[in-house]
């Protein structure tokens, strides 16, 4: 039976249900550009997406790429907030906190489980090539970056496994290369839900694990593969979408993958032989990981829709989908972990241009340690490899505003107390910062920076008065000054 | 005449005269470009040496100057227990 969400207001959740959905809605409000002329997969497709990541610009649909008549490509699906906006079925012109509140509202709401479907009805099996007929070069896989060390299939999509104990699945955006006709590799990190099940499991065993790719999700679908949420994503796409996700069968093995998704890749990940992976162009904004041999997966079946759109992401200097989508949902998870252990928090951002390496924390000092009660307890929460940095700031400074926060850190974080480094922590091999052997083995360190006065001076005599116009003067003068703003002589503030 | 082209960390991984292991992918046009094969070859720093060339990268993508000659020896087959 399906569950519907409503929204604040009590109207039900209009969020597009699938890809082709959400391209129409961007259409509708500029937010996508249909390519007609042909693009060619070899760079040109992907100097798009990074030129419109880079420009901000509206996501771009390519219509017609060159050796691939019937295919399109979509890219930077959700590299701004107007889209992240769209997507969740709200105003484009929606502000960032409002919403991070709707995500939070939703994410805290009864989850949604997804329900199956027959594959009748599932238009990812449109097409189905097995056997001899299998081969990842039939589709249009880009090469995304020159210099890339190969053709990425997986930049924007699903890597859907199964737990073999528990059952519970996982949607983890795993990058893959394509290797030859039937291989793909990708690095999956060792703290990954996967490079868990992986390394406790099916490695020792010498077994091999199903998996399936789903490529061309729901914009939702692709937000929950992204987040670091506990909630199994099929049920987190359901309660962001106020709706239960479709799900079908797969072809060669059982697992269950999104029935709307554009293209779908069956098969296993083998245990006992890897391929040279990489490098290739990622979120950090550099190439940093080493080429290595990595996961490998071996490819059964392929299944895709008519006229299949392949999503790619473009990562690189700030700002693509991966950093600004990660950071979004870094932010209000670590929002949610911190007000679920009773930390007086105001809230939670991470900036997408920190590559989703800082968090700042928002949080009315009432005890002393609070800062650093909340770096351990951000680093030390599944969410912690993927970001080194935690700043804390008071009540009074806007996490949301660069300036305010900037000016805490230079003048409140004492260099002596208030700077603390966590040594021998988790990392990711993506660090640009890390030393290559830190690299290879996902060695890590963290910072945090207390931003906030100190609880045990005096408020009056040793703490600082902040001097701003709206911190120094009276309301009376503020207001005077403010209306009398033209007649003074100067253009109106925006 | 077919392009190659190779990773390496240096460009003493390419020593000349003896039999290499290397993965190598094709740069030839078509559907297939990029796509990877593990080979035995030999390479030689002459152009004329061999009927193939071989580009080089290092291990951020970087294109080298150097460019070779490449004569494949023969394919080794990576997944004999996944076909």
């Amino acid at each position: 039976m399906s569950a519907i969400l409503k929204d604040e207001g009590g109207a039900a959740i209009d969020a597009p249900k699938s890809n082709r959905e959400y391209i129409e809605r961007l259409m509708e409000t500029g937010d996508c550009v249909r390519i007609e002329q042909e693009v060619d997969w070899d760079n040109e497709a992907g100097a798009i997406v990074r030129r419109v990541c880079e420009l901000a610009g509206p996501a771009p649909l390519m219509e017609n790429i060159k050796d691939y008549p019937g295919f399109k490509y979509f890219g930077a699906a959700l590299s701004t907030y107007r889209r992240v906006a769209i997507s969740l079925g709200m105003d484009p012109d929606t502000t960032l906190p409002e919403i991070g509140k709707e995500y939070l509202k939703r994410t805290n709401a009864e989850p949604i489980a997804p329900v199956e479907i027959d594959r009748a009805a599932a238009p990812c099996k449109e097409n189905i090539l097995m056997g001899d007929d299998v081969d990842l070069c039939k589709l249009p896989v880009p090469l995304v970056h020159d210099g890339d060390g190969g053709r990425y299939i997986g930049t924007w999509h699903a890597v859907i496994t199964k737990h073999p104990i528990r059952g519970d699945y996982n949607w983890g955006m795993y990058r893959q290369m394509m290797y030859d006709s039937r291989t793909m590799c990708g690095a999956v990190f060792p703290f990954s839900d996967l490079g868990k099940t992986l390394s406790e499991y099916y490695t020792p065993r010498g077994e091999t694990m199903p998996f399936a790719t789903a490529i061309g999700l729901s914009p939702l679908a692709a937000m929950a593969a992204c987040a670091p949420s506990p909630i199994p994503e099929s049920e987190l796409t359901g309660m962001l979408a106020g709706a239960p996700v479709e799900l079908v069968k797969c072809e060669t093995n059982d697992l269950l993958v999104p029935a709307n998704a554009e293209i779908i890749l069956e098969g296993e990940i083998i245990p006992d032989v890897m391929v040279e992976e990489g490098p290739f162009g990622e979120y950090t904004g550099y190439r940093t990981s080493p080429r290595m041999p990595r996961v490998t997966f071996r490819v059964n079946c392929i299944t895709y829709r008519n006229a299949a759109t392949l999503t790619i992401s473009n990562m690189g200097v700030p700002m693509d989908e991966g950093q600004l989508l990660r950071s979004f949902s870094l932010g209000l998870e670590l929002d949610k972990l911190l007000r679920s252990q009773g930390i007086p928090i105001t809230g939670v951002y991470m900036h997408p241009r920190s590559t989703h390496h800082m968090m700042i924390v928002g949080v009315k000092v009432t005890y002393a340690g609070v800062a650093q009660q909340i770096a351990q307890l951000a680093f030390g929460s599944k969410l912690g490899p993927w970001f080194h940095m935690v700043m804390v700031v008071d009540e009074t400074i806007d996490i949301y505003n660069w300036d305010e926060v900037y000016h805490a850190f230079c003048t409140r974080c004492n260099p002596e107390r208030d700077i603390h480094i966590y040594k021998n922590t988790t990392g990711t091999a993506l660090y640009p910062h890390a030393s290559p052997h830190e690299r290879k083995h996902s060695i890590g360190s963290k910072v945090s920076f207390d931003c906030t006065w100190p609880v045990d001076w005096d408020k009056i005599n040793e703490v600082p008065t902040v001097v701003s116009f709206k911190n120094v003067y009276t309301q009376e003068i503020q207001d005077k000054v403010t209306s009398n703003w033209e007649a003074y002589g100067f253009a109106p503030v925006k | 005449m077919n392009k190659w082209e190779v990773f390496v960390d240096d460009l003493s991984e390419l020593s000349e005269g003896e039999g290499l292991e290397l993965t190598i992918r094709t740069l030839n046009d078509g559907m297939h470009k990029y796509t990877y094969k593990r080979v035995t070859a030999e390479v030689s720093s002459s152009l004329e040496q061999y009927a193939d060339s071989l580009q080089v990268r290092f291990g951020r993508g970087q294109l080298s100057d150097k460019k070779y000659s490449i004569n494949i020896l023969g394919e080794i087959d990576r997944f004999p227990n996944y076909q």
